[in-house]
Parts: C-alpha cells; structure tokens; sequence
C-alpha cells in the first residue's frame, strides 16, 4: 500500500536523532516492560516506529465507551436535553484520552458549564432568527408561491453561510480545549474569512461538474491548517491541490460516466417502452436491453467506493504534506478499512434497532387488536390515552438511544482507532522547542454549532 | 506504625511541565505522612505538590493510566503508567477525584434567564403578533396551500402505523350528503374563501378547521352524534373559525414556535415536539374571544338556514353524560369556565317554538353515516 506515504516517509526514517519516545514501551528502549494482568488496554503499535518519530497508539475499549455513552445518553433524555452538554464533553475526553500520539494521551479540557452557557448566548441571537425569520419566510412563500418548498429552501439556503461559519468556530473551540503533552492547540480567529472561501469553492466545485473538488477540498484544508497552531510553532499545509487528482479521478470519472449511460438509456436510445406511433407499422416490444441499467447500478457502486477513497486518502495525503515546525505526520488509513467499518458498524447498528423495535412494537400491535373494537364504540378506549402516549415515547426514545449509544462503540470507536494507529509523527527532537501559547477563551464555546447541530459525530 | 511506608518511589512516571512540549522522566516520591509528593526531575530539580491538591483527569479511556494535575488551571501534567503506582496514588491521595468549583455561576444564571426570556418573548409576544399580522395578508391561495400542507400533516401524525397518512372517507352517497350540509350552511354565510370538507377515518370525537376553508370531521364525531342537526352545528361552528381566519393565525404561530423549540430541546426531541404541536393545533387552543364568536356566528348561520342552534347543546350535554369531560371536542368546546354559559347560550339563541326546515332525510342521515365505509 503506497497510497498516503508523503514525502516524510522516506526523508524521516534516516533520522539519526537518539530521541526516543518517553515511554519505554512505545520505542524499546526498555528491554523488560513490566507487564501486569491490570495492564488492560496497554498500548498498541502496528508498526514499530523508527528512531525520533512517534507512532501513535489507541487504548479505548468498546465496553467501556458502551458503558459511558449509555450513562450519559440516558441522563440527556431524562433531564431532557440539558444533560447533552455533560455527554459531550464526557464523551470527548473520552476519544481523546483513548489518542496516545507517542503513548501520551491527548486531553480534552473543555467544560460543560461553558458549552451550556455558549449555548444560551447563541439561543438568544438564534431564536430571534429561527423564529421571526422562518416565519416571514413560511408567509412570503406561502404568499407569493403557494407553496412551503421555496420556504424550507431559502430557509436552508440562508442557513449554509452560517453552518460555515459555526463549524469553523466550534473548531477554534475545540481546539483551543485540546492538549497534548501539556500544550494547547490553537486556531487564530477567521470565521467568516473561512464562510465566504467555503460558499465560492462550493460554487466554484459545483459549476465546474466536480472537476475542481480537490482544489475546493486542498483550499478550505490550508486554510485552516495554516492558522492552526501546536502551542508556541504555526501549522503548515505544504503541497499543491493538483496533488490529490490521483485519487479524485476515480470518483470524477464513475460520475461522469454515470451522466453518460443516462444519457444513452434515457435519450439516445431509450430503454423505456416508447408511445406507439398509430401511423407507424414498427410496433414496440416492450423495454430494449433493459439489462443496460445494471451499467449505471456498476459505475454508480464504484464511485461510491472512489468517493470514501477520496475523502480518506484525501485526508492522508494532505497530512502527509503537514508540518509544524521540523514535526511531521505520516498517515497510512486503508481505504478497504474504513470501506468495512462502516458498512459493519452500520449494519450491526441498525440490526440491534430491528430486534429492539420487533417486541416493542408487536406490543402496541397486540393493544391495537385487543382493544380495537372498544375504540370504534366510543371515544373511551379501553387503554387510557397516556399508556398509548407513554408507550410512544418509550419507542421513539428506545430508537434515539440506541442510535445514538450503539454509533460509537460499533463506528466511531474502530474509525478512530484505525486512523489512530495509522498516524506517526516525525521529529520528535523538535517537540522539546515547543512552548505553551496562551489560553483562548471563547466564551461563545461551541453555541452556534451546537444550536445549528453542526459536526455531530462527538 | 504507618499504614504507608514514609517515602515511596514511583518510578515510572512522565512530567509535561505545561511550558514546554517536552517529555520528562521523572521519579515522584509520595509522602503521605507530610501529605506531599515529590517530584525529582532529571536536572536535579525538585517540585513539590500538596497531596491534598493532586486531582485526576476525568474519564481517561485507557486504564492502565492516570493523569494527574494540580487543582485549579494549571496546564502541568503527570502521567503514571503502572498498576502499582496507580494504586498507590489512589490511596494516599485523597481528593483525586474532586472537581473544580464551577467558577461563573452568576453568568451562567444571567445567560440563562436571558435565553429563557428571549424565547418567551419570542413564543408568547412576538410570533403570536407576527402571525397576526401576517394571516391577514396571506392570498387566499397562499392560506389554501398553507391547509393543504397542515393538513397532510395532521394525517400523517395521526396514522397509527407511522408509514401512511390517515385516510379520507368518501363513499360517494355520504360525501353528497355532507355536501347537503354543507350547502346549506354556506348558501347563508358569506366566507372569504371557499370551503373543502374532509371526514377523517378516526374513532376521535373531534372536529377542526384548518386554514385555507378546510373543515375536518372526524369518524368519532359522526357516530356519537344522533340527528343531522348536530353535526351541523358543530360545522358551523368551525365555520366561525374559518371566517375569522383563526386557524391561519395558529398555523402561522407554530410554525415559528416549532423551530425555536426544536433549538431549545435539542435534536433528539425534536421529533417529538413536532407531534406535541400537531396535537396544539388539533385541539385548537383558540382564545376565549375567538370560541365566543365562534359561537355567535354559528348561531345566527344556524338560524338563518332554519337550522336550531340548540343542536350543540344537546349534543355537548349528551356526551358529557356518557363520557364526563374526556372527548377532544369537549376540552375544545368546554375549556373555558363559562362553559355551562355557552350551552345556555345556545339554547337562548333558538327563539320558542322553532320550526327548522329538514337538513337531511333518514336515507342520507344514514348514508351520511357510514361515510368511512369502503363496501
Ligand atoms: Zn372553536
């Protein structure tokens, strides 16, 4: 597997530097680690790194996450919703502590109390926006188009520029809140700067049939790294977009070749039985080839996989091309990886939903044929309303949990685990130069995204 | 004799000194006699910690180690990466576990009362006058569309298997007799728009008007009552209501109302908040003045058609016998304390020795009834 090595890869191994991880485990330099039957979830390396680079190893376990985003889950519902700041923020210690670039654990240091209260900030400058303005839109749609299409649209359209704008600012808190070694990340402000590159990429990205998504996709990435800091030494995206044509082409071409077996079953040479012709002795027989519609279904399946290809080994290369100060990266994910633990990890997800909802609702279906003939008699059902009402939410909560407990021990915890233990830094020697920056404050926290639900995934 | 040897080493440790991005091995000497530990760098150097201070880092993932800090904000950092060592810390110092005191209390109740007020102002004050002004702007087509969309929702919301929408009856001998009813009624009103009347396929004794002239029966409601009368002065009713666009007001309210709930809870309720408005719009939670003139127009409607207003009374009074206050149309009718008032009203309202003019003959009552049936 070649794809993800950058130019590190070769240039670092030489490294003469005699700088060893701290850890003794981690670099070897320890002949006998100590192993002991409560040494659980000791670090794992895929492969040993060479001298002055770090591998980065992962120690979360899928029992445990369980555990916590179980807890946590049903304390949201039941102090409805409040709690999902302590989730959060309980959860991102969690990922984060598992990261052990090196063997040191990453730390999460944000709060909950500060997210809550970025939150109120932004409910009142967005419940005046959501109320007032979705209003006015609803009337002028209703009004001048007679129609709620164009209302949820320009509704959502006047919502994009904002849903830049908060992801870029929830970065900027989330990586002020993020330490390693005991040095805080930073992101320089830059948030509507990020907003209006963001909207003429996408449109650029878009005109041009996809063909200059690798620009779009290598801009918005420099333009964040380059303002990212590692306490006191400035991040650098390095390379150029052109370098991430090699793995562009793939999902560029299935598309357009998608466009093309269109237009050939749909108009050049229609697969569809034509209207008949009266005057025409030619008579229609039914479909033609219809067996060409499995060409779209073959190009349609590829470019999916060329599109995860893409966003992973996009993600690697432009690692590959980071650097700060004489630090680097080196990110080797597998795309065939990523490719299984999603598919994996959805289905074994939505599995467990079906054999939750099968007895629950095979209940309710039981009280509807029991009891239907008393609800025809009269408005007095033999099942007072609330038990039909709480049975309801027991089922519409039982689907949010589950959803929202399973995604992180079946997706999220193996995605992380594997980009983890792909990952190795470079330079080690250089590390021991770098000094704290100062706290970022950010008292808004996280409260656009949070109102505007923007980066779910944690 | 101490429970603790006076000095231990714990070798096995990694020192972030906060200031620089540097990984020092240190040895920390836990004195828990002194209540201390110490640390000893590789210069030579000692620091010493109170052990009273020492706190863990929450929710570390790995447990094979402990992250130490001191209380308060510093950025210095210990990690310890032994069972042995972990247990010794555990034990000797005593408030690792202990979290900081939450430092903007005051804020945070001051942004709080300040959200909880900007979305009250927003619900109660500023959508409700909005929308106010606003139904009476919207076209008539505009106010059509706007039922049309309300009203797949209703039957979205109300279909018991969660994938369909409820279902319209419309067998074809009871929509003409629905017709006669509703022929009758608007020969003698003047509406600003012209009205589309649904039976819904639902045991609920209810009945609502949505915006854009839609009036929605339900099944329930056909059943219970006994003459065509009834059913017609509830109909009128509802066309009070869509004379004074009250349930264009109301649909334009939620749908401010809904995405600032949605933001306040969250997305996880936000499902169900959907489904708590419907129910909101469904009961109709008009005022007390928008019920009374509801009622005054139904009265003089039901007059002018040689129809007796009292038709509700007995209706409403009939069904409180049989099923005290639970029926939806009764919390809709009789929400309001002067609600003994309004049936007397009613009453009032049809002049001594009325002689109404027949609404429907048996065979459409009957028809009229078994609307919902398919065969
Ligand atoms: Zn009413």
């Amino acid at each position: 597997m070649t794809e993800g090595q950058g130019p590190w890869a070769a240039g670092k191994k030489l490294d003469t530097s005699t700088h060893r991880s701290p850890w003794p485990h981690a670099a070897g330099a320890d002949p006998s680690p100590r192993v002991t039957p409560q040494d659980d979830a000791r670090p794992r390396f895929s492969v040993p790194p060479a001298s002055g680079q770090l591998a980065t190893g992962f120690a979360g376990r899928r029992g445990r996450l369980f555990g916590l985003a179980f807890r946590t889950s049903l304390l949201t519902i039941l102090t409805l919703g409040i709690y999902r700041f302590w989730m959060k923020t309980r959860l991102r210690r969690w990922y984060w502590s598992a990261v052990r670039p090196g063997g040191t654990p990453l730390e999460y240091t944000g709060t909950p109390i500060e997210k809550l209260l970025g939150f109120l900030m932004a409910v009142v400058i967005m419940a005046f926006y959501i109320g007032v303005v979705n209003l006015i839109l609803m009337f002028v749609s209703f009004a001048v188009l007679a129609d709620n299409y164009a209302a949820y649209l320009t509704s959502f359209l006047g919502v994009i520029p904002l849903w830049f704008y908060a992801s870029y600012r929830s970065r900027r808190y989330v990586l002020a809140r993020t330490r390693w070694r005991g040095i805080r990340f930073g992101l320089e402000p830059g948030a509507w700067g990020y907003t209006w590159r963001a909207i003429l990429h996408w449109m650029v990205t878009i005109l041009s049939l996809g063909l200059l998504w690798p620009r779009m996709t290598f801009a918005l990435e420099k333009y964040k790294i380059d303002r990212t800091s590692f306490g006191s030494v400035r991040l650098h995206q390095g390379g150029k977009w052109t370098m991430l044509y090699r793995i562009a082409l793939l999902p560029i071409l299935s598309g357009l070749t998608m466009v093309g077996i269109g237009v050939w079953i749909l108009y050049l040479d229609p697969i569809g039985p034509m209207v008949p012709d009266p005057f025409s002795d030619v008579r229609q027989l039914g479909p033609r080839n219809p067996e060409r519609i499995w060409l779209l279904v073959l190009a349609g399946m590829v470019g999916c996989v060329g599109i995860v290809r893409y966003i992973v080994q996009s993600k690697a290369i432009m690692a590959n091309h980071k650097t700060a100060g004489g630090v680097g990266l080196i990110a080797a994910p597998r795309t065939g990886r990523v490719l299984w633990i999603y598919s994996m990890g959805y289905f074994l997800t939505y599995l467990c939903m079906v054999l939750l909802m099968i007895p629950l609702l095979m209940l309710l279906g039981f009280y509807q044929l029991g009891f239907e003939p008393d609800f025809g008699e009269g408005p007095v059902s033999a099942i007072p309303e609330w038990v039909l009402i709480v049975a309801g939410l027991i089922l519409y909560f039982s689907i949010f949990l589950t959803w929202s407990v399973l995604r992180h021990p079946l997706v999220t915890l193996p995605l992380w685990r594997h980009y983890a233990e792909t990952l190795t830094i470079t330079g080690e020697a250089e590390l021991a130069q770098i000094r704290q920056r100062d706290r970022d404050e950010f008292s808004e926290a996280e409260g656009f995204a949070e109102a505007l639900d923007v980066g779910a995934a944690i | 004799m101490s429970l603790f040897p006076p000095r231990t080493f714990v070798d096995r440790a990694i020192y972030h000194d906060g200031q620089t991005a540097a990984a020092r091995r240190i040895q920390v000497e836990v004195m828990p006699l002194e209540k201390l530990l110490v640390l000893h760098l590789d210069d030579g150097a000692k620091l010493t910690w109170p052990l009273d201070e020492v706190r863990q880092v929450p929710d570390l993932a790995g447990k094979d180690q402990l992250v130490l800090r001191r209380a308060g904000t510093g950025t210095e950092r210990i990690i310890v990466a032994n069972a042995t060592d972990i247990g010794l810390i555990r034990a000797t110092a005593p408030n690792l576990g202990r979290k900081d005191p939450v430092p903007q209390k005051g804020r945070i109740l001051r942004w709080a009362s300040a959200a909880v007020g900007a979305v009250a102002l927003i619900i109660f004050v500023l959508v409700p006058v909005m929308a106010d002004q606003l139904a009476r702007f919207l076209p008539p087509e505009g106010e059509k569309a706007l039922g049309d969309a309300t009203l797949l929702q209703i039957r979205r919301a109300l279909d018991e298997t969660g994938f369909s929408e409820l279902p319209i009856c419309d067998s074809r001998k009871g929509t003409y007799a629905l017709r006669q009813i509703e022929r009758r009624l608007a020969a003698n009103a003047d509406l600003p728009i012209d009205l589309t009347v649904h039976v819904l396929d639902h045991p609920m004794v209810n009945a609502f008007a949505l915006p854009g002239g839609h009036i929605v029966l339900f099944r329930g409601l056909i059943d219970e009552a006994e003459t065509p009368e009834e059913v017609a002065a509830v109909f009128a009713h509802e066309m009070g209501h869509v004379e004074a666009r009250d349930p264009t007001r109301i649909a334009l309210r939620s749908a401010g109302s809904i995405g600032v709930l949605g933001l306040l809870f969250g997305d996880f309720a936000g499902g169900a908040l959907v489904l708590f408005l419907t129910e909101r719009l469904i009961q109709a939670d008009y005022t007390r003045e928008a019920e009374a003139a509801a009622d005054a127009y139904a009265h003089s409607l039901l007059l002018a058609a040689d129809l007796p207003p009292h038709g509700i009374a007995t209706f409403f009074e009939r069904l409180q016998d049989s099923y005290g206050d639970e029926p939806a149309i009764l919390q809709h009718f009789l929400s309001h304390p002067e609600m003994g008032d309004r049936i007397a009203a009613a009453r009032a309202a049809t002049p001594a020795f009325f002689e109404g003019r027949q609404l429907l003959t048996e065979t459409e009552w009957q028809a009229l009834r078994a609307i919902c049936d398919r065969y």
